[in-house]
């Protein structure tokens, strides 16, 4: 190594290596002038011809200097021109290893480039590892928002924070323009740049005086809505907003990275937090964000944080007593929820590539076997073992970086093909190739050209296995080819693994979709409509809003009923609270949680979700009434006893005491994948952002779109109308992650059962090409053709079986980290796994036939003559 | 030079370096050619274009090590030692030369 290197060494710095040979070659010069003069010439005579007999100086110098750096070099390049000859010979074979080689790099590339931009890159935004959000935690809700005087005071009393901000959305609607626009307006608390640490790409940051009650409105707006309503034009910057009521000045355009926390806001303004409402501590609408300052560790911040709000629960003992705060990394929030599933994919992808390896290997075994000859020319004329083992892997390296180039372009494609298959996944926007996956598609083809080239080059040189010159290799009976049909067995165990995961996840995504939800999503139209938090100030007119849209939608022709809510039923989502009786209930009864839900009165009809006791909820009610489902009157009730009871949650102003209607089918409301839990519908809503309206249609949902938003227009010109869309694309939208990795793995798992059975296939005809004569032997003396069908299909089965046994071992590993993603099945499902082998010992038996046919086929005189 | 067959055979150069090296401790190149010249009675000169592109590729090899030092006139000089390896060289291709000339002998005396 330590020679290698002072070669490379000489290459790089001729200049050093010139002088240094000029010192030797000069004194030899020296010596032979001086030898001269002792023998009695004169100084120059001698000199003259010392120089004379030593020749071309110049060309010595560069002869000499060669031998420094030919030696490895020069080896070097010669096994690339060896290779590069021996692989044009065989362009079929090249072509085979480049394209398995692609596919398996690609493929790896692509899901790394995911997992490096979803999970390795840090947030767009300066030291981005000191971002965190803050939650208010309080054991009655499980809503994390802060009450703006409380972040205002978690802000001034720390001392590990730079700065602690807040926000919270509305969709608004802007009137300027001839129909109103839906955007989403974000509401930042002071300081909110500051923890982003960022500044506007154009404008500038909002003033102290726009962040008070009754300052200017000022508006920073997107660099999506910049180029979209303004073609990117700086004369955006002073131009106004109309908003509902206000109209705001945009003073400045946020940079194009700004797409936390939430994707899409158009808009940011201030909500000035001296504003009156915002006093209170028990109106909570700010989710938090925190810039940490240098040096301070998470646990740090979260201790400062405690001890500031225990203050604050001495000093205002209802409500900050019963409140913590709570601290999480904003990336682990942001991907935390998608790790398990890309590490799966990549798992799967590099399974995948090992299988690759393991089938080109068993390909480079084979032609090493055939290559015997010139590999015993090669050793006769002196060449060591480890030079031609050198050539081999060269050869292997050359494949393998043709492989990576293509396997790059397809990398460079997958971007797309996530946010196709994945919008939702987050910073899907992010994922694309930067010089991290060119590097890491090099190390594969380096790890790929020792996978699969390291074993043939061992054994293909064994000077045993080469055999000598005289005994080449037709007349030989082969021997078995134990390294061969092991690493087809290998390719099999994992093909078994990879179909196995495959199946559990397409049998759970089919169970998914198989699954009666307890209400019917088909024919369903849902939309939104623009409100304003401001709204909910006036209950009696917001309530009224609601009705008046509801009847609007009610009307259009071809709806059959329409209905409000807060969380569309079957979309994943869960919002538990706690319930006292107001009649009262024993203290040994077990406590009253359920999931809440509020819905208007035709929920349940648009829903088709069944009355089962009692009655439904009014149209009308001055007093808070609500449903629960069958569970809830069930686990706590025994039954219809809950009809007429009065069920509240203390302490929370939002919801007063409620009596109960009466008692609906059980719906799977907390997503599909989970069975239906006890759960209350509070009867009535008032307008505010977020609400989904429901059309049940008697055709084709999306067909009643435009006269629903024209008929909406009419009556509440106001608004805009946005995210027209049927029930079901929510649903499956919202099993986007999961439908992800059910293709990709199913496509893994067909790519490695197809590249298995070529490897099968490979294998098997080579061995039939090679015992030719041996069979035409058997032939001759007798042997039945069935016979040596058998044979050959025995040999190729007893390695998909072994295959199979050892596939089933490492599927046990496999499913066991998918157990989680599991639906509908266990992770040791018999029918996936039968299946799975099935499929497996049917394409390896076709794998099989081929050749072990072609075997029997064999001409015996012909092969005998030709000896 | 002249006429009179004093080229060395390819191939015997490297042979008779690791030779003359085997005896001494460390010698420069000049010295070398001097050695050979000096004890094969001046039959045989090393041409300086092929010794020292050998010496080096003798280097690359390890049979021989080179170190710069100084001669006793007080001249900078890179001086060659023989390496382990190359000592084993040196058996290897004494004999095979003895294998070769013996060889070529009989085949002459034969004729």
């Amino acid at each position: 190594m330590r020679k290698w290197l002072g070669r490379l060494r000489n290459a790089f710095r001729p200049g050093r290596l010139d002088r240094n040979l000029e010192r030797e070659l000069r004194f030899h010069v020296t010596e032979r002038t001086e030898e001269l003069q002792d023998m009695g010439m004169s100084a120059e005579a001698a000199a003259r011809l010392a120089r004379q007999q030593f020749g071309n100086y110049t060309a010595h110098v560069e002869r000499t200097r060669d031998m420094d750096m030919a030696e490895g070099l020069d080896a070097m390049l010669r096994n690339v021109r060896l290779s590069w000859r021996a692989l044009a010979k065989s362009p079929a074979f090249s072509i085979t290893v480049v394209l398995t080689l692609a596919l398996g790099i690609g493929a790896n590339s692509a899901v790394f480039s995911a997992i490096n931009s979803v999970l390795l890159q840090p947030l767009p935004f300066p030291n981005s590892d000191r971002i965190v959000s803050v939650a208010q935690i309080q054991a009655k809700t499980p809503q994390p928002n802060i009450a703006p005087t409380r972040l205002a005071d978690w802000n001034r009393m720390n001392h590990t924070f730079q700065a602690i901000s807040g926000y919270y959305t509305q969709d608004d609607s802007e009137l300027s323009g001839e129909l109103p626009e839906k955007l989403t307006h974000a509401f930042v608390a002071p300081r909110f740049l500051q923890v982003w640490g960022i500044a506007p790409q154009l404008g500038r940051d909002f003033k102290p005086e726009e962040e008070h009650y009754g300052g200017p409105d000022a508006v920073l707006i997107s660099d999506g809505y910049w180029r979209r309503r303004f073609g990117a034009s700086p004369g955006a910057i002073g131009k106004t907003l109309r908003l509902g009521q206000l109209s705001y000045t945009i003073i400045g355009v946020m940079p194009a990275s700004m797409a936390f926390v939430q994707r899409n806001v158009d808009l940011w303004s201030v909500s000035a937090p001296d504003f009156p409402f915002a006093r209170s501590r028990d109106l909570t609408w700010f989710l938090g964000i925190g810039r940490m300052k240098a040096a301070v560790t998470l646990a740090q911040a979260r201790a400062d944080l405690a001890t500031v709000q225990a203050d604050l629960g001495r000093q205002f003992p209802k409500p900050d007593a019963e409140i913590r705060a709570g601290i999480e990394p904003l990336k682990e929030q942001t991907v935390g929820g998608v790790r398990e599933s890309l590490w799966v994919v990549f798992g799967s992808v590099t399974l995948l590539l090992l299988i690759a390896c393991t089938n080109i290997a068993a390909l480079l075994l084979s032609r090493a076997a055939g290559r015997r000859h010139e590999i015993a020319v090669r050793f006769s004329l002196g060449a060591s073992r480890a030079s031609v083992a050198a050539q081999f892997l060269t050869e292997v390296f050359l494949l393998a970086l043709a492989g990576a180039g293509v396997g790059l372009g397809l990398a460079a494609a997958a971007a797309r093909v996530f946010s196709m298959l994945a919008k939702n996944l987050p910073r899907v926007d992010e994922i694309g190739l930067d010089w991290r996956i060119v590097v890491y598609s090099l190390i594969c083809a380096v790890a790929a050209t020792l996978a699969c080239g390291l074993v043939p080059a061992i054994i293909g040189t064994r000077r045993s296995l080469a055999g000598s010159l005289a005994s080449a290799g037709r007349s030989q009976v082969s021997g078995r080819r134990p390294a061969q049909f092991v690493l087809v067995g290998v390719q099999v165990a994992l093909a078994v693994t990879l179909l196995a995961g495959a199946g559990l996840l397409l049998r759970s995504f089919q169970a998914l979709g198989r699954v009666a939800g307890g209400f019917d999503p088909g024919h369903v139209l849902t939309l939104r409509i623009s409100a304003s938090w401001g709204e909910t100030g006036n209950l009696k007119t917001a309530r009224q809003t609601v009705r008046r849209i509801l009847e609007a939608v009610a009307v259009v022709p071809g709806v059959e009923s329409s209905a409000a809510t807060f969380q569309l039923p079957g979309v994943p989502g869960t919002f538990p609270v706690e319930l006292k009786v107001a009649e009262g209930r024993a203290e040994s009864e077990p406590k009253l949680i359920a999931e809440s839900r509020s819905g208007s009165a035709g929920l349940f009809a648009t829903m088709r979700i069944p009355l089962l006791a009692g009655e439904m909820c009014p149209n009308e009610s001055n007093t808070p009434e609500m449903m629960v489902n069958r569970s809830f009157a069930n686990t706590y009730f025994g039954g219809a006893g809950v009809i007429g009871k009065h069920l509240g949650q203390p302490d929370n102003l939002y919801f007063p005491v409620a009596l109960v209607r009466g008692i609906v089918g059980d719906a799977r409301e907390r997503g599909l994948d989970h069975e239906p839990v006890p759960t209350i519908y509070y009867c009535g809503l008032i307008m505010q952002p977020g609400l989904y309206f429901l059309a049940r249609t008697h055709g084709n949902p999306m067909a009643l779109g435009e006269s629903v938003r024209h008929k909406l227009h009419e009556i509440e010109p106001a608004r805009s109308v946005y995210n027209i869309s049927p029930l079901t694309e929510h649903l499956s939208d919202a099993f986007a992650e999961n439908r992800l990795r059910t293709v990709l793995l199913t496509f893994f798992a067909l790519t490695a059962i197809s590249l298995a059975s070529v490897g099968l296939y490979g294998t098997l005809s080579y061995l039939v090409n090679v015992r030719q004569r041996e069979v035409g032997l058997r032939l001759a003396l007798g042997a039945l053709r069935a016979q040596i069908v058998r044979q050959f299909l025995a040999q190729g089965m007893r390695v998909a079986v072994l295959g199979c046994v050892a596939g089933l071992g490492l599927a046990a590993a496999f499913t066991k980290v998918l157990a989680g993603m599991l639906f509908g099945v266990s992770p040791w499902d018999a029918i996936t796994m039968t299946a799975a082998i099935a499929l497996v010992i049917a394409v390896s038996i076709a794998a099989s036939l081929l050749p072990a046919v072609r075997a029997a086929r064999v001409e015996p005189m012909q092969v005998l003559r030709e000896e | 030079m002249g006429t009179k067959k004093n080229d060395i055979l390819q191939g015997t150069l490297v042979l008779l370096i690791l030779k003359t090296l085997a005896g001494q401790k460390r010698m420069h190149g000049y010295a070398i050619t001097a050695h050979i010249h000096g004890v094969s009675d001046q039959r045989l000169r090393v041409e300086e274009g092929s010794l020292y592109p050998a010496l080096h590729r003798m280097e690359q090899a390890g049979w021989v090590r080179a170190e710069w030092g100084t001669t006793e006139k007080n001249r900078e000089a890179r001086f060659y030692s023989l390496t382990p390896l190359g000592r084993k060289q040196l058996a290897e291709e004494e004999e095979s030369w003895v294998r070769l000339t013996s060889g070529v002998g009989k085949v002459l005396g034969y004729a």
